[in-house]
C-alpha cells in the first residue's frame, strides 16, 4: 500500500471540510440576506431595524467581504486551534459544539443498540429456523421490517410520550438529565432504524444461508446454535458499516426528536445557526459532525475488514446467491396494494381541502370514514389525494438514490471512507436548507436534498457487498485468468451487489417519504395546505393524543406503502 | 495488515465495545431539571436565550418573568406604579426626577444607589440597537440622559418633551442592574446582578436556568426556594411536560394542547394585548386594489378563527384592539370599502410556524380565499426565514401575531411602528399622511384619553382601508401544575414568577 494510497482519506476530509465551510459561509449570499439583519432578526424579533443599528453589527462582528474571505479566515482560526466566537451570542463556539455533541452521541449510541437489538429480535427466529431446517429465511419478519421501518420517527416519538410518559407517568418526558430521559427518545429513533437494518440484514443472512458452507455445517450435523452464529457473523459484517452510518446519521438528523423531548442536541443546534446565520457556530457544528462522521465510517470499515476476519485476505468467501426457486408467494403485500389501491381510487373524488368548522377533529365516521383532521378536511380525501404525490415523488427519489448509490458503491476502488460519509454526516435539514437557498422551497427542492443524502447508504451498501464479492473465490480466478475489471464488475460483482442493494433502495421508498415529510416540518417540503403526506403529518401532530386518527390516517398510508415496497421485491426475485 | 492473534483481537474488541458501552452509560447528560422535591419551582420558559438573558433584546423579558430584574416602575392596567423607584415628578418639560427604594440591595450584596440606577439608565439608552422603549427618542443623540440627583434621586432627561418617560422605564430591557453586570458593556448580565426575589445562578446555554430565592428581598419573604428554568422551544413538550408533572408553570401552552389539559393541572388565559391579523400589502400589484382588499376582507370575514383554530381561547377580534384594552370597546364606526369581483387573482400568503396556530389559520383563510374566487400560494416558514422575507414584496398577505404594547403600554407607539409611513414594522406598507399627523399629533401629548382617541381613530384609518383584517385577539395561555399559587397573570408578559409563587 503506498503512502498515498494512505493519504487519501485524510486528503478527502480535508477537502471536505473546506468545501463545507464555504458552502456554509456563502448561505447569506445564497440567501440574498444581510447576516447582520439575520443576527438582528434572532435577537430582537418582531421589530424591524435602522440602518445604524445594522452598522453598527456589522463593524462589531467584523463580518467577512464574501465566501471565501470567509470560510478561510474561519479555517485559519481552526488550524490555531480556535473554532470562532458566535455571532449571535458572542460566546465561544467550541463549548457549546462540544456539549451538543456528546449529548447527541450519547443519544445515537443509545438508538443505535436499540436498533441492533430490534434487528436482531426481528431476523432471529429466520435465521434459526434456516439453520435448524434448511428451510428459507421467513417472508414475515421482512413485512414486519418494513413496517417499522416506515413509521415515522416522530410520530412514534409523540406516541411514545402521550403514552409512557404522560399517561403512565413511567418515564420523562422532556430533557435530558440521566439515562431515564434517554429511553424514550433512543426507541423513538432506534426502533424505525432497526426496522430499516432488518431490512437490510435480511438480505445479508439470506445469502449468508445459501453459501455453501452452510449446507456443509449442515450435513456435518453442526449444531443449529453454532450455525445460526456464523450465519449472523457473516450478515453482521455486511451490516457493521451501516450501523456506524447509523449512528453518524442519527447524530445531526434527529432533530424534530430533539425537539419535542427538549434534548439540547448537535443538529438542532446546527439547524438554528445556519436558521440565524450563526455562521462561526454553523461552520464548526458542520465540521464536527462531518469529522465524526469520517471517523466512526473508517470504523465501519475497519470492523468488516475484521469480522470477515481471514476471509477476506484469502479467497475463501463464496457470496452466495439465495435460492428463489419454490418460495410460497405471501398475500399480504397484494392486499396492502389492494386496500391501498382502494382508499386511493375511492378517496380521489373527495374534496382534500374543503375545511368545515363543524367537523373540526371528528372521529371516523360515515360520511368521514378515516375522520377529519382540525380544519374539518376529509382524511380519507387527503390521503387520497396525496397518494400520487407522495408515493411518486419517494419513488423517484429512491430510484434515483439506488442508481447513485450503484455506481458509486460498485465503482469504489477502495473500501474506505470518502465523500458518502462526508455527506451523510452533514444533517439533512441542512442539506435541506441550502439546496432550498439554491432551488426554492418545494416538493422539488425536498426531493433533491432528500435525494442528496439518500443515495449515501445504499452506496455503502453497495460498496461494502462489493468488497465481499471480490474476495471471493470466482471473482480471484476471473483476476488470475486476465479479465478485464470492467467484465469482472459487470459479469460478477454487480449481480452480487444489485440484488439486496435493490431491495435496501425499495426498503427506503417509505424512508424517502419520511426525509420529505421531516423538511415539511420546516416550510421546506410540500406546501403546507399540499395533502402530501408529509404535510399532513406535520399538521396534526400536535393532535397525536387528542385525535390519533388524524396521524394515523397518513401513517397507515405509509405502512401499507411499506408493505407495498415488500411485494415489488418479492416478485423481483422470484421472476 | 499484520497478522493478529485470536486473542489479541478478541480482547482489541473487547476493548473497544467497553469503551463505547463506557461513553454511552456514563454519557453526556446536561444538568438542567429538578424533581422539584425540595419545593423548587419547575418553569418552563418558550424561547431559548442566545445571550445569557441580557436585558438588551427579547431576553430581557425572560429575566423579568423569573423575578431576576426589576425596572424602577411597573405598570397596572397602563399606569405606571411603583417598583424600585418609589415616586416620580416632572421637573421641567425634559426631565423627570425618580425616587430611589431605599434598603434595596443587589444580589451580589452592593446597594441599589443613585450611582448604579444612573450606570444602568445611561448604558441601556446607548445600547445598539437602542431599547424599543427608548428608540422614538433616540433619533438625535442618545435617548436619555440620567444622573444622580442628591441621596436617593435620579434625574431622568429625554432630548425633547417626552410626557410618558415613566411608562417607558417600565420597559425590562430597562432594568436597573449591579454595576458587576456590565462586565461586557455590550451584554450586560443578570447573574447575581438583579433585584427581584430571584437571584440567577446559573444560565446553562439555551439550556436551562438555575435561581435561588433571595433572602433580602425588598418584597419580603419568597414562597419557593429556588426555581429550575428549562427553555423548550417546542409547545408540545412544554404541554407534555407540564401533563406530566415535571412542570409547576409552563409557558405559552399551544391553542391546540389546551384541551388535552386536565386538573389538577390548569391553563390560565388572561386577554392579552396581542393581535392575530392579516396584513395586506398595500403596494402588492393584487392588492393596491382597494376592491379588491375589500374582497379579501370579505371572504375571510366567516372563518372563525377563534372557535374552531383556538377552541373559544382567544376573542374574536373586532379591531386591533381587543379586551386586554377595554377602553377600546367604544371605537367609532367606519366606513367600508364594497368588495370588487373576483376573478381568480394570484394571492401569496404567508406566516411562520414557530406559533402552532398561525399555518392552521393560513390553510383555513387560503380555503376561504379559494372559495371566493382567488388562486392562493400559502408559504410557512420559520420565523427568522419569515422576517427576512418581510417588507421585500415577496408575499400580499402575512398573518402575524403582533403585540401592542411595545413595553410601554402605549398604543401609540405600536401604531407608529406599524402603520405610519416610516414604521420599522410596516409589514402592510400602509403609508397615509392623515394617518402619520393624527400619529404625530398624539405622540406629543400626555393625556392619556387624547393617546386612546387617536389610537381607536389611526385603527379606524387602517381597518378602512383593509390595510389589516384582525382575527383575533390572544389570550395568555401559561399552563399551571397541581397545587400552584401566585403567578402573575400580566397582560404585558413582563412578570411571570414572584415572590408570591409556591406551590402546594
Amino acid at each position: 500500500m503506498t503512502t498515498a494510497r494512505r493519504l487519501l482519506p485524510l486528503l478527502t476530509a480535508g477537502v471536505a471540510v473546506v468545501v463545507l465551510a464555504l458552502v456554509v459561509a456563502a448561505l447569506p449570499w445564497l440567501w440574498d440576506d444581510d447576516p447582520a439583519a439575520a443576527v438582528l432578526r434572532v435577537r430582537y424579533p418582531e421589530r424591524g431595524f435602522s440602518a445604524a443599528a445594522l452598522d453598527a453589527l456589522r463593524a462589531e462582528l467584523d463580518l467577512p467581504a464574501d465566501p471565501v474571505a470567509g470560510a478561510l479566515g474561519w479555517l485559519g482560526g481552526v488550524l490555531t486551534g480556535d473554532l470562532g466566537v458566535s455571532w449571535v451570542s458572542r460566546a465561544p463556539v467550541a463549548p457549546s459544539v462540544l456539549a451538543a455533541l456528546g449529548v447527541s452521541l450519547t443519544l445515537a449510541l443509545a438508538a443505535a443498540v436499540v436498533a441492533a437489538v430490534t434487528a436482531t429480535a426481528l431476523l432471529a427466529p429466520g435465521v434459526w429456523r434456516a439453520a435448524h431446517r434448511g428451510a428459507p429465511a421467513g417472508r414475515g419478519s421482512a413485512v414486519a421490517a418494513s413496517v417499522l421501518g416506515a413509521v415515522p420517527e416522530i410520530v412514534l416519538g409523540a406516541v411514545l410520550v402521550a403514552v409512557v410518559a404522560v399517561a403512565w407517568g413511567l418515564l420523562p418526558s422532556t430533557g435530558f438529565a440521566g439515562p431515564s430521559y434517554l429511553v424514550l427518545p433512543a426507541l423513538a429513533l432506534g426502533l424505525p432504524a432497526g426496522g430499516l437494518l432488518a431490512r437490510m440484514l435480511s438480505s445479508a443472512t439470506e445469502s449468508a444461508l445459501a453459501e455453501p458452507w452452510v449446507r456443509t455445517w449442515r450435513s456435518w450435523g453442526t449444531p443449529p446454535a453454532t450455525v445460526s452464529l456464523g450465519v449472523a457473523r457473516r450478515a453482521v459484517a455486511t451490516a457493521v458499516p451501516q450501523v456506524a452510518l447509523l449512528v453518524v446519521g442519527l447524530l445531526g438528523s434527529a432533530v424534530a426528536v430533539e425537539q419535542l423531548f427538549g434534548i439540547p442536541g448537535i443538529g438542532s443546534l446546527a439547524l438554528d445557526a445556519v436558521l440565524a446565520q450563526d455562521l462561526p457556530l454553523a461552520q464548526a457544528a458542520v465540521t464536527v459532525l462531518v469529522l465524526l462522521g469520517l471517523v466512526l465510517g473508517g470504523v465501519g470499515v475497519l470492523a468488516h475488514r475484521a469480522l470477515l476476519g481471514p476471509a477476506r485476505s484469502g479467497a475463501e468467501v463464496s457470496v452466495g446467491v439465495p435460492d428463489t426457486s419454490g418460495r410460497a408467494r405471501s398475500w399480504a403485500p397484494w392486499a396492502a396494494a389492494g386496500v391501498l389501491a382502494l382508499v386511493v381510487v375511492t378517496g380521489l373524488p373527495r374534496a382534500p381541502s374543503t375545511t368545515v368548522t363543524e367537523r373540526r377533529l371528528a372521529p371516523p365516521s360515515w360520511s368521514v370514514p378515516l375522520g377529519a383532521d382540525a380544519l374539518g378536511r376529509d382524511l380519507w380525501a387527503r390521503v387520497a389525494h396525496g397518494a400520487l404525490l407522495t408515493v411518486g415523488t419517494a419513488v423517484a427519489v429512491t430510484v434515483v438514490c439506488v442508481v447513485v448509490g450503484l455506481a458509486v458503491g460498485v465503482g469504489a476502488r477502495s473500501a474506505r471512507a470518502g465523500v458518502a460519509d462526508v455527506l451523510n454526516a452533514v444533517p439533512p435539514i441542512v442539506v435541506g436548507l441550502v439546496v432550498a437557498a439554491i432551488a426554492g422551497p418545494g416538493l422539488l427542492g425536498a426531493a433533491i436534498a432528500v435525494a442528496a443524502v439518500g443515495w449515501v447508504p445504499l452506496a455503502v451498501h453497495a460498496r461494502t457487498l462489493a468488497t465481499e464479492a471480490r474476495a471471493s473465490g470466482y471473482v480471484r480466478a476471473a483476476v488470475l485468468v486476465g479479465a478485464a475489471p470492467g467484465r469482472i464488475a459487470g459479469r460478477h460483482v454487480v449481480p452480487a451487489v444489485v440484488g439486496p442493494v435493490v431491495r435496501h433502495g425499495l426498503a427506503r421508498v417509505p424512508h424517502a417519504a419520511l426525509g420529505i415529510a421531516a423538511l415539511s416540518f420546516l416550510g421546506l417540503g410540500a406546501p403546507p395546505d399540499s395533502p402530501e403526506w408529509g404535510a399532513v403529518l406535520a399538521d396534526s401532530l400536535a393532535y397525536v393524543d387528542r385525535a390519533p386518527w388524524t396521524i394515523a390516517a397518513p401513517a397507515l398510508g405509509l405502512a401499507l406503502l411499506a408493505v407495498v415496497v415488500a411485494l415489488v421485491r418479492e416478485t423481483r426475485t422470484s421472476s | 495488515m499484520k497478522p493478529v492473534g485470536p486473542a489479541r483481537r478478541s480482547s482489541r474488541r473487547l476493548g473497544v465495545l467497553l469503551a463505547v458501552l463506557g461513553l454511552a452509560l456514563t454519557g453526556c447528560f446536561s444538568t438542567s431539571g429538578g424533581d422539584g422535591g425540595d419545593g423548587r419551582l419547575r418553569v418552563g420558559l418558550s424561547f431559548p436565550p442566545t445571550s445569557g438573558l441580557s436585558p438588551y433584546g427579547n431576553e430581557a423579558t425572560l429575566a423579568t418573568r423569573l423575578g431576576v430584574t426589576e425596572p424602577l416602575v411597573v405598570l397596572t392596567g397602563g399606569t405606571p406604579t411603583p417598583a424600585l423607584a418609589t415616586a416620580w415628578t416632572q421637573v421641567s418639560p425634559t426631565s423627570w426626577r425618580f425616587t430611589l427604594r431605599s434598603g434595596v440591595t443587589f444580589h451580589d450584596g452592593t446597594p441599589l444607589n443613585p450611582e448604579a440606577v444612573a450606570g444602568s439608565l445611561t448604558r441601556a439608552a446607548a445600547a445598539t440597537p437602542t431599547p424599543r422603549a427608548l428608540a422614538s427618542l433616540a433619533a438625535t443623540g442618545p435617548a436619555l440622559t440620567a444622573v444622580p440627583d442628591g441621596a436617593g434621586g435620579v434625574l431622568v432627561t429625554t432630548p425633547a418633551p417626552d410626557p410618558v418617560l415613566p411608562q417607558r422605564l417600565a420597559s425590562p430591557e430597562l432594568v436597573i442592574l449591579a454595576p458587576s453586570a456590565y462586565a461586557d458593556p455590550s451584554r450586560p448580565s443578570p447573574v447575581r446582578a438583579g433585584t427581584g426575589p430571584f437571584v440567577l445562578t446559573r444560565v446553562d446555554g439555551s439550556t436551562g436556568a438555575t435561581l435561588d430565592a433571595n433572602p433580602s428581598s425588598w418584597r419580603g419573604p419568597v414562597g419557593a426556594p429556588g426555581i429550575d428554568a428549562r427553555f423548550l422551544a417546542d409547545g408540545a413538550a412544554r404541554a407534555n411536560a407540564l401533563r406530566a408533572g415535571e412542570l409547576d408553570v409552563a409557558e405559552a401552552i399551544p391553542a391546540s394542547q389546551v384541551a388535552s389539559i386536565a386538573p389538577p393541572q390548569r391553563v390560565s388565559g388572561v386577554p392579552l394585548p396581542r393581535s392575530v391579523a392579516v396584513y395586506l400589502d398595500q403596494r402588492s400589484p393584487v392588492l393596491a386594489d382597494p376592491g379588491v382588499r375589500a374582497a379579501v376582507r370579505t371572504a375571510l370575514a366567516p372563518v372563525d378563527v377563534a372557535g374552531a383554530i383556538y377552541e373559544g381561547r382567544a376573542d374574536p377580534a373586532a379591531g386591533l384592539f381587543g379586551p386586554a384594552t377595554p377602553w377600546a370597546a367604544a371605537r367609532p364606526p367606519h366606513p367600508v370599502t364594497p368588495p370588487a369581483p373576483v376573478a381568480g387573482q394570484r394571492l401569496r400568503l404567508a406566516t411562520y410556524s414557530d406559533r402552532a396556530e398561525l399555518p392552521e389559520i393560513a390553510a383555513a383563510d387560503a380555503d376561504a380565499l379559494r372559495r371566493a374566487g382567488f388562486t392562493v400560494d400559502v408559504t410557512v416558514l420559520e420565523s427568522s426565514a419569515f422576517e427576512a422575507q418581510l417588507g421585500t414584496g415577496a408575499f400580499d398577505a402575512v398573518i402575524i401575531s403582533r403585540s401592542q404594547q411595545l413595553d410601554t403600554g402605549d398604543p401609540v407607539g405600536y401604531l407608529a411602528s406599524d402603520f405610519s409611513c416610516a414604521g420599522s414594522y410596516n409589514q402592510a406598507r400602509y403609508c397615509d399622511p392623515a394617518t402619520d399627523a393624527i400619529l404625530a399629533a398624539a405622540a406629543a401629548t400626555s393625556d392619556v384619553e387624547a393617546r386612546r382617541r387617536a389610537a381607536l381613530a389611526v385603527e379606524a384609518r387602517v381597518l378602512a382601508a383593509d390595510a389589516v383584517v384582525p382575527h383575533v385577539t390572544e389570550r395568555a395561555r401559561v399552563g399551571l401544575g397541581a397545587g400552584v399559587t401566585g403567578v402573575v397573570e400580566d397582560p404585558n408578559e413582563q412578570f411571570l414568577v414572584t415572590a408570591a409563587t409556591h406551590r402546594g
